[in-house]
């Protein structure tokens, strides 16, 4: 039972990278960007979750605009900092982004304060023990977002003409033009996916764990990086998995090895071992 | 009028060229203000920032005002050791109080005593600190100190016998277990489990699963409000009822806001008792709140008291000469915000611990540990 | 004096830093972002030494050997992984490595190492041996670039597989980088722990890594007067910005981002765009 429960524990941790990653893995399947400021991004997902929600009470309002205001910015981030720098070695938009993310994190500590905001009336934050599994109403819902966004994109990508388009750019980009695929829309649509999804992984983390912090993104800025390489970067299928994967070997690991090495740690040697086994990742070319 | 802009240029100027012109003796601070631990910055600015006003109110160093001279050091120690050099030669400082996390005190420590400038860490616990020499000081418990207290606590005040220590991998985390670990046979404790988790950590689900299943009588666990606030929520939530002990990087209304009704009933060991009736304890808090619209906490009250601790030396020493200052400092006996304050022979501060719930969505009083021998400091 | 004093040996010390990592990521195009991990193994191994009554530079000489031989099993790694996978997977080093220091009590663990002996050379004295430290990388970078060994580096840096085709040891090469450059890396660590006399885990975070990566891509990837300027820069930075306060980190952070998007190639991209006649000044050029 307890190991069924740390199994839980970890696809749920593992869903929460997973929203993360995804975006990630989605502008480096398109563009090659190392993008560490989509952390940024998160972070600021969580503020428009605190802030909104307390100052109206509506959840679904707070996600809506946390969704819809991250997927924007990310857009906007892509059209002023990225565009201009596309041809360069993937080391100068990686400086930029790091960069970027430092700047917004400052920034969110003079705007928002050092201490973070927490929700004054916390939601779903009730236990809801199903099926002998103690889990909170929060963390029940964030399995399900997960799911719902997450399928809900691979349907996009499937059945719709954007998503044929998109799919077609990240294969062949001058193929897809010559179809008459416009690759700057695309782009701004990936980018707006991907935000979109981090601004709602940063509220549901703001959420569980009623505490939404400048420094929130520390951990995702290179721990979504280590999930995307592990995946195999750039594919979505692979990421998702890796994401699951390092959720479970977090949470036993925390538990068994807790005393032998701390999380991050685990975590990347868990990533070293892959990539010395199978150095494109676990899934390149899925 | 020509004569007159000329003349209102001298201040200016004197500044400029850093004259002691203006009349006043200038205090070294240096403080994270900037980057991840700045939370912790501002309460200990604010609450030495405070100690200022209430000096200077009170006629300061015999009659001249107090300037703290504050740099930004970001808990870095590549930054503080540049900013020590900075705060003794070009702002000559005669003494200096540390706003910081250990890694850049225990840095700055070694360049203040080697210029023979006292130095006081407000709340950095690291046991190097005052190692450097006899020029350093702490006003702040050691984490082996609140680690033992923790002991009697749990195994001789609230008899409870079986216990799963969570512990934050940090110098704070590591020295409070060390300390509760030694002591905890000596109170009748058994340690079942013991559970570590890394500063940047936020969900503690795993860690709430196998507590869960440890069944403990009570949780030792050490953390910052923005660690221990998820945690204790997340414990309650998932169903564990015992009482969890905490230490003062709890304490702060800002655990409170975090872990919600889940913070009712949390036990902390902490040097600041909110419903003392100390004359200095209460102006401290009730202007503190004035000063800043916040209430006070652990770090703040820490920042208030080795300030006032720098005043009182100043006061006696006068402020020329750092030795001087230096054995003024090691001679207090001093009533501050938190509690009767002298050093030992090592710079190590002699007070009480004071034993903290929640009650109603706030601090009060529980108990207080006076128990000198086991609170003893190390000599050396 | 002391002030400044301390302020140029951090100079020093993080030129020597960004130096070493040029050799990897800027000569041979290596991109590593765990470089401060071998600073790290430098700052251990030394201070541990001289700790246990090892004279100064035998205990430098030391850690660098060290961390050059960990340095050699990340090249072994970088032989089988390559561009983000390897960047990625020298991030991961970077994190193991911290997440072993942290557990190792003779290491000190979380408490780190403090009281670190004095080297006995006067803060002068000090200044000068980091300096003169410095000078000799820079020389020593200057010599590899113009010699055999910068081609093929300059080579693998292009294209790999162009290199190999061309019959150049290309794995051979990688690990002489990787060796060099983190033995160096060993070198300003083991300086850097004697300067502030105290090291933790955190003094070796990866944040710290970020820094020297920093500093050579602002300085222009490859170019050796490039880098030396942007890390005398970025180094003293958070000191100059102190009048600004609140805002130090928020412009040190839109700096990095505004340097990349204006002008990727770095400060030495930016002067040979200023004066693109006198190319003989920047002939230390990147490899742009």
């Amino acid at each position: 039972m307890l190991y069924l429960e740390l199994f839980l524990q970890g696809l749920l941790q593992g869903s929460i990278y997973a929203l993360i990653a995804v975006g990630l893995t989605l502008v480096y399947g398109l563009l090659r960007i190392l993008h560490v400021a989509h952390a940024g991004l998160y972070t600021l997902g969580g503020y428009f979750g605190v802030l909104v929600y307390n100052s109206s009470g509506s959840l679904m309002l707070s996600g809506v605009v946390a969704m819809f205001g991250v997927g924007i910015l990310g857009v906007i981030i892509y059209r002023l900092c990225y565009e201009a720098i596309l041809d360069q070695p993937p080391f100068v938009p990686l400086i930029a982004s790091i960069g970027l993310f430092i700047a917004m994190e400052e920034l969110y500590r003079i705007l928002f304060g050092s201490y973070g905001i927490s929700y004054a009336n916390p939601p779903l934050q009730q236990m809801l023990p199903l099926g002998g599994m103690y889990l909170r109403e929060g963390e029940w819902v964030t399995i399900l977002v997960s799911i719902i966004l997450i399928g809900g994109l691979a349907w996009l990508s499937s059945h719709t003409r954007l998503g044929l388009a998109w799919r077609a750019t990240v294969t062949d980009p001058q193929m897809a033009e010559s179809f008459g695929i416009d690759p700057i829309r695309v782009r701004y649509f990936n980018f707006f996916i991907g935000s979109a999804l981090a601004g709602t992984a940063g509220m549901i983390v703001g959420i569980l764990n009623n505490l939404v912090e400048p420094t929130m993104g520390s951990v995702p800025s290179y721990k979504a990086l280590a999930i995307i390489v592990l995946g195999g970067l750039g594919s979505v299928r692979g990421t998702l998995v890796a994401a699951l994967a390092l959720g479970v070997v977090e949470s036993f690991g925390t538990i068994y090895l807790g005393n032998v090495l701390n999380r991050d740690a685990i975590a990347f040697v868990f990533l070293i071992l892959v990539l010395m086994v199978r150095p494109q990742g676990m899934f390149r070319g899925i | 009028m020509k004569l007159k802009n000329i003349l209102s240029l001298i201040p200016a100027l004197s500044m400029f060229f850093g004259f002691a012109w203006a009349d006043t003796v200038k205090v070294g601070f240096n403080v994270p203000l900037t980057g991840f631990a700045a939370a912790d910055g501002e309460s200990a600015l604010n609450g030495a920032k405070l100690a200022v006003k209430q000096a200077n109110a009170t006629g300061g160093i015999n009659g001249k005002q107090i300037e703290l001279v504050i740099y930004d050091d970001q808990a870095s120690p590549k930054e503080a050791v540049p900013i020590a050099n900075r705060l003794i030669e070009k702002d000559g400082v005669k003494v200096a109080v540390s706003g910081s996390y250990s890694g850049s005190t225990r840095a700055a420590a070694g360049v203040f005593q080697a210029a023979g400038i006292p130095y006081i860490s407000a709340f950095a616990i690291h046991p190097g600190i005052t190692q450097a020499g006899k020029y350093i000081f702490r006003t702040s418990f050691m984490g082996d100190v609140q680690g033992r207290a923790g002991a009697l606590l749990i195994g001789q005040t609230m008899q409870r016998k079986r216990v799963v220590v969570i512990t934050l991998k940090n110098d704070f985390g590591k020295s409070l277990a060390a300390g509760f670990k030694a002591e905890a046979a000596n109170f009748g404790i058994e340690i079942i489990n013991e559970y570590e988790y890394s500063i940047r950590d936020r969900q503690f689900g795993s860690i709430v699963a196998k507590v869960r299943a440890d069944k403990p009588d009570a949780i030792y666990a050490s953390g910052y409000f923005f660690t221990a606030g998820p945690l204790v929520n997340q414990l309650r939530s998932g169903g564990v009822a015992v009482p969890v002990i905490g230490q003062e990087g709890y304490d702060s209304e800002q655990f409170i806001k975090i872990a919600g009704a889940a913070s009712e009933g949390v036990i902390i060991t902490t040097s600041l008792d909110r419903d003392s009736n100390s004359p200095e304890t209460r102006s401290f808090i009730t202007e503190y709140e004035k000063l800043t619209g916040n209430k006070v906490d652990m770090v703040a009250a820490s920042g208030h008291t080795a300030l006032n601790v720098v005043v009182t030396a100043l006061r006696k020493a006068g402020t020329r000469n750092p030795e001087a200052i230096r054995n003024a400092i090691a001679q207090t006996q001093l009533t501050a915000a938190t509690g009767h304050i002298s050093f030992n022979a090592l710079g190590e501060v002699r007070k009480n611990v004071q034993v903290q719930i929640v009650r109603n969505g706030d601090w009060h009083y529980h108990s207080e540990i006076r128990d000198q021998t086991l609170l003893a400091p190390p000599e050396s | 004096m002391g002030y400044e004093i301390s302020l140029l040996t951090f100079m020093g010390i993080s030129i020597i830093g960004s130096l070493s990592l040029n050799l990897i990521t800027g000569f041979c195009g290596q991109v590593s972002l765990g470089h401060v991990a071998f600073v790290g193994i430098g700052a251990y191994t030394a201070s541990i030494l001289t700790k246990a009554d090892t004279p100064f530079f035998v205990a430098l000489l030391a850690g660098m050997l060290l961390a050059g031989s960990f340095g050699v099993m990340v090249g072994l790694a970088s032989l089988r992984v390559r561009h983000d996978f390897l960047a990625i997977t020298t991030m991961g080093v970077n994190f193991v490595f911290l997440g072993v220091v942290r557990q190792q009590e003779w290491l000190g663990g979380e408490l780190g190492v403090s009281s670190i002996p004095d080297p006995g050379l006067g803060k002068l004295g000090f200044l000068a041996l980091v300096l003169g430290c410095v000078i000799l990388v820079a020389l020593l970078s200057l010599q590899i670039r113009r010699s055999w060994m910068g081609y093929v580096f300059e080579a693998v840096s292009g294209d790999e597989d162009t290199a190999r085709m061309l019959g150049l040891d290309v794995s051979r090469y990688k690990l002489i980088a990787f060796a060099l450059g983190t033995a160096l890396a060993g070198l300003s660590g083991g300086l850097y722990a004697h300067h502030v006399r105290f090291i933790f885990p955190d003094s070796f975070a990866f944040v710290e890594s970020i820094t020297l990566l920093a500093m050579v891509v602002i300085g222009g990837n490859g170019s050796i007067l490039g880098v030396i300027v942007a890390s005398a820069l970025l180094s003293v930075l958070p000191q100059w910005f102190q009048f600004i306060g609140d805002y130090k980190l928020l412009l040190y952070g839109s700096l990095l981002f505004i340097v990349m998007r204006f002008s990727p190639g770095g400060l030495a991209g930016l002067a040979k765009n200023i004066f693109p006649k006198s190319k003989k000044a920047f002939a230390l050029k990147g490899n742009q």
